[in-house]
């Protein structure tokens, strides 16, 4: 089986050459972290996917998670690496010193996070949910509700959830009905339904937190009236032993891949006894499970990317073993067969694959920049860095996720029937991959979400903050006489997208909503090509500088192959805006005119 | 107690290692560098008899400016603090148990482990000479390990049987696969390491001169491996009476 899921070099090419990370150390908040430290947590974290998650990725697959007597039996790594990132302060990173983290920068956090994900990403799972859940109820939670719940989720011993979903209320949360009624003890009852909700119960932690939206009786309808609740599985008794808290799973769900992790269905309170404590203010709860939800988002990015980074290792090793076929120049048959990585159209798929991974990942680093930075900075530049943030957060979540599922896929094809067959993890990683254009939002609102609201945020400012960061690549570019021509093409596409998003935003005048928001997605996927193709400007940047020095042999390979790459992804996949744009300028409302009535062929 | 764990920087086991053209050594671009895994035992084993007893424990290492790392790395797996000799580039088991003992002198110490062999050279002998040098005794290849009394109890397996070996202390054991299983390094670790005090020293400090007494005169890639044989026939017996001659007669392995 493939060993390789991630490139150290490539993490460090990022970081450091692209990034620049060490420039957030100037900064108080960050001053006590150092590269070597950088270095030992990449090390570290390559350790532990390789010795511990990568072991058991297809048997968390082959034996998923059992539902019997109320609990879920999920695989024993789940126990050990939670206490391993409890104990190893991995589920805690970014929190500050005072709450007892380590005050990762986010570019940091990222690397365990990407590797983990990559070595095993249904493992990767409950970490990462219970880091989410626990910031949320330090952000804003009650000091009670912080020192019951946070010190036992850090240390691993609790898992954490994030409990939206509802069956009527999925990418409608104004619709969640579970409800929540006040008592004069300080607690909520709960009762209602909650499906789909990863990590809700099982066997490889002592409690399960769920970070669950609900109404309170009374409440307005829609998203002005919903609450953030803190649900625990198992709740402490006068005694201060756990104790059940009617929190009941009905079943789990039987899925396509990621299998390792459950989703399970619950219902609350159906003996009246699930107690709830109220996080914040009443009826502000969707606001504060933003915080998570964004957060989430770009971890899902991450997710994808991450197994799109598994995939084309595991691919790249197969098509450099594996003998068929001879050069089309090549007429003797008793000449020994080419392995099929010197064939062009397996090197093509190659390529896409690692344009797509190593530019998701360079736009996921980017966005956490942002996030670094709108923590160290004040003023106009925190403000800036918010924007770009928020800006950007659909298309790190949608970009990676969509992609990825295309990049697996040929990951899979470059084994031909051995992609399809379960000897090799191709097969996996493509079923596991599937999840992230679902979960956390489906591709179709975040395309709403980025056209129906993001580039319009303060009269379009985020907006131009984002085409300005993008100029800014172009000249740099601009100075290096091999990439002028690419900055010149990252200019026009950079033009189109910016006249399509007004020609857009007048329709929405002109034609209503619906027509406005009909192609929403394919603007997404517009928006998605023209970010990639930004990060794959600044990382040409920081190779053709780097080629100008003296190198080891390996390197110049090394920046070379980033120079084929970005190219790669200029000539084939940044052309592929010229369809969207013309689709796209043609608002001609198609979708929205036709009725359901006319998919009508006969019964 | 004073615990001495003595890390050497060795390639990845995965990495692969290409020998230089002139035959000088390996190729050492691209390749990325661990800790020596049979070292990796003995500070583990240093952690835990520390966090059961009390004491400190010091990594000491002899190696390039990069072994640096690895020093840092068992640091942040939770020693106090790291010896770094640095000047003594291709230095045979010799020389560098010299250093290494003339380190340790310096230090009060109760108890040094090595792992007992290193994986990119091979020769399993420093852990003996360092115990030599420091007049101690030494216990080799031990997977398991019990101290009571100022003494040791070792387990040390051999051929067909296992030894249980008693030594006083101070003494040298050299670790094996199967002692323990080491940790990771934790964030908090990682984070207190870079403050830990590291001892940069170079070889001339110790009165130790780069003059060795075993040389590498060569490195050569291994031979590549002759092609393998099919035996030819259709009656599996006389296939397999064939097999049986082959491998007494060419092969010599039974
Ligand atoms: C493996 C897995 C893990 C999950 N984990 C969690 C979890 O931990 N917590 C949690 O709360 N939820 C979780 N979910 C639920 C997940 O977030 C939802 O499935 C998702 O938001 C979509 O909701 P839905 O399934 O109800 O689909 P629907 O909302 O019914 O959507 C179906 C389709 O209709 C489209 N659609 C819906 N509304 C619109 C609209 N207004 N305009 C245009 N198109 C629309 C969608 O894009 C989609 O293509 C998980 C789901 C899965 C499968």
């Amino acid at each position: 089986m493939a060993e390789k899921f991630a490139s150290e070099r490539n993490i460090k090419f990022l970081l450091y050459e692209v990034f620049d990370v060490a420039s957030l150390l100037q900064y108080p908040y960050y001053s006590e972290h150092s590269v070597e430290m950088f270095d030992i947590i990449t090390d570290t974290s390559m350790k532990i996917g390789r010795d511990l998650l990568k072991p058991c990725l297809m048997e968390m697959d082959k034996e998923p998670p059992e539902f019997a007597n109320g609990t879920v039996k999920v695989h024993p790594v789940v126990r050990t690496f939670m206490q391993e990132c409890g104990e190893g302060g991995w589920i805690s990173s970014i929190a500050p010193f005072e709450s007892g983290g380590q005050q990762l920068p986010h570019m940091i956090d990222f690397i365990p996070r990407f590797i983990f994900a990559a070595a095993n990403y249904s493992a990767s799972v409950y970490p990462m949910l219970t880091t989410e859940a626990a910031l949320l109820i330090e952000s804003f939670g009650s000091e009670e509700l912080k020192n019951t719940y946070v010190p036992n989720m850090f240390a691993g011993k609790w898992q954490g959830t994030m409990a939206l979903t509802e069956p009527q209320a999925g990418s409608s949360l104004a619709d969640i009905a579970t409800t929540a009624e006040a008592t004069d003890k300080g607690y909520y009852k709960m009762r209602g339904q909650k499906i789909f909700i990863s990590g809700s119960e099982h066997n490889g932690v002592d409690n399960v937190v769920q970070l669950l939206l609900a109404r309170i009786k009374g409440a307005p309808a829609g998203v002005r009236g919903i609450s953030l609740f803190v649900v625990p599985n198992k709740r402490f008794d006068e005694q201060g032993t756990l104790v059940p808290n009617d929190v009941n799973v009905t079943g789990i769900y039987h899925k396509l891949g990621y299998k390792g992790c459950p989703i399970c269905q619950l219902s609350l309170g159906e003996e009246d006894d699930c107690r709830g404590y109220l996080v914040g203010e009443p009826n502000k709860g969707l606001g504060y499970m933003f915080q998570m939800m964004n957060a989430a988002r770009i971890g899902i990015g991450l997710g994808a990317a991450a197994i799109g980074s598994a995939a084309y290792y595991a691919s790249l090793e197969y098509s450099r073993e594996r003998p068929q076929g001879r050069r089309s120049t090549e007429k003797d048959p008793t000449i020994p067969q080419v392995p099929i990585i010197e064939h062009a159209d397996v090197k093509r798929m190659l390529l896409f694959e690692r344009a797509v991974v190593e530019g998701a990942l360079s736009f996921l680093m980017q966005c956490s920049k942002y996030s670094d930075l709108k923590m160290v900075l004040t003023g106009e530049e925190k403000e800036k860095n918010a924007l770009l943030l928020d800006l950007l957060t659909p298309v790190a979540k949608s970009y990676p996720s969509e992609m990825c599922v295309w990049s697996v896929s040929q990951g899979l094809q470059c084994l031909g029937g051995y992609g399809y067959c379960d000897e090799f993890p191709l097969e996996q990683y493509y079923r596991d991959v599937r999840i992230h254009p679902i979960h956390e939002g489906t591709t179709g609102i975040h395309g709403i979400t980025l056209l129906g609201r993001n580039v319009s945020i303060q009269n379009g400012k985020a907006f131009q903050l984002y085409l300005e960061e993008i100029n800014r690549a172009i000249r740099e570019a601009e100075g290096f006489a091999e990439l002028k021509d690419y900055a010149s093409e990252l200019k026009d596409a950079t033009a189109k997208l910016e006249k399509t998003t007004s020609c857009l935003l007048s329709i929405a005048k002109e034609k209503g909503q619906d027509v406005f928001l009909a192609d929403a997605t394919l603007y997404l996927e517009l928006f998605g090509i023209v970010s990639i193709a930004w990060q794959w400007l600044l990382q040409a940047i920081a190779a053709t500088r780097a080629l100008r020095n003296q190198l080891t042999e390996e390197d110049v390979l090394f920046y070379e192959g980033k120079i084929y790459t970005f190219r790669y992804f200029f000539g084939y996949e940044l052309v592929k805006i010229e369809g969207l744009v013309k689709r796209l300028s043609r608002t001609d409302g198609l979708t929205v005119d036709m009725k359901q009535e006319h998919f009508f062929d006969g019964m | 107690m004073n615990l001495i764990a003595c890390v050497k920087q060795v390639p990845d086991t995965e990495a692969q290692i290409k020998v230089k053209a002139d035959g000088s050594g390996i190729e050492e671009a691209g390749i990325k560098w661990v800790m020596n895994p049979y070292d990796e035992f003995g500070v583990e084993e240093a952690l835990r008899l520390k966090e059961k007893a009390g004491g400190t424990v010091t990594v000491v290492s002899v190696g390039p400016a990069r072994a640096m790392e690895t020093i840092r790395t068992a640091l942040a797996m939770g020693a106090e603090k790291g010896v770094h000799i640095t000047d003594l580039d291709n230095a045979d088991a010799f020389a560098t148990a010299s250093a290494l003992a003339a380190a340790i002198k310096e230090i009060p110490f109760d108890l040094v482990f090595c792992g007992q062999r290193a994986i990119d050279d091979d020769s399993a002998q420093v852990g003996s000479i360092l115990a030599e040098l420091l007049g101690v005794p030494q216990v080799t290849i031990v997977t398991k390990l019990e101290v009571a009394d100022n003494k040791i109890k070792a387990v040390k397996p051999i051929e067909g049987a296992q030894l249980l070996i008693e030594a006083s202390m101070p003494c040298v054991v050299t670790a094996q696969k199967g002692l323990n299983e080491p940790r990771y390094a934790s964030l908090p670790g990682i984070m207190k390491a870079k403050k830990k005090p590291v001892d940069v020293k170079k070889a001339a400090d110790y009165g130790i001169s780069a003059d060795f007494k075993a040389n590498v005169a060569k490195m050569m890639p291994p031979p590549s491996r002759p092609p393998g044989k099919i035996i030819q026939g259709d009656d599996p017996a006389v296939k397999a009476a064939e097999l049986v001659k082959l491998l007494r007669e060419e092969a010599k392995v039974i």
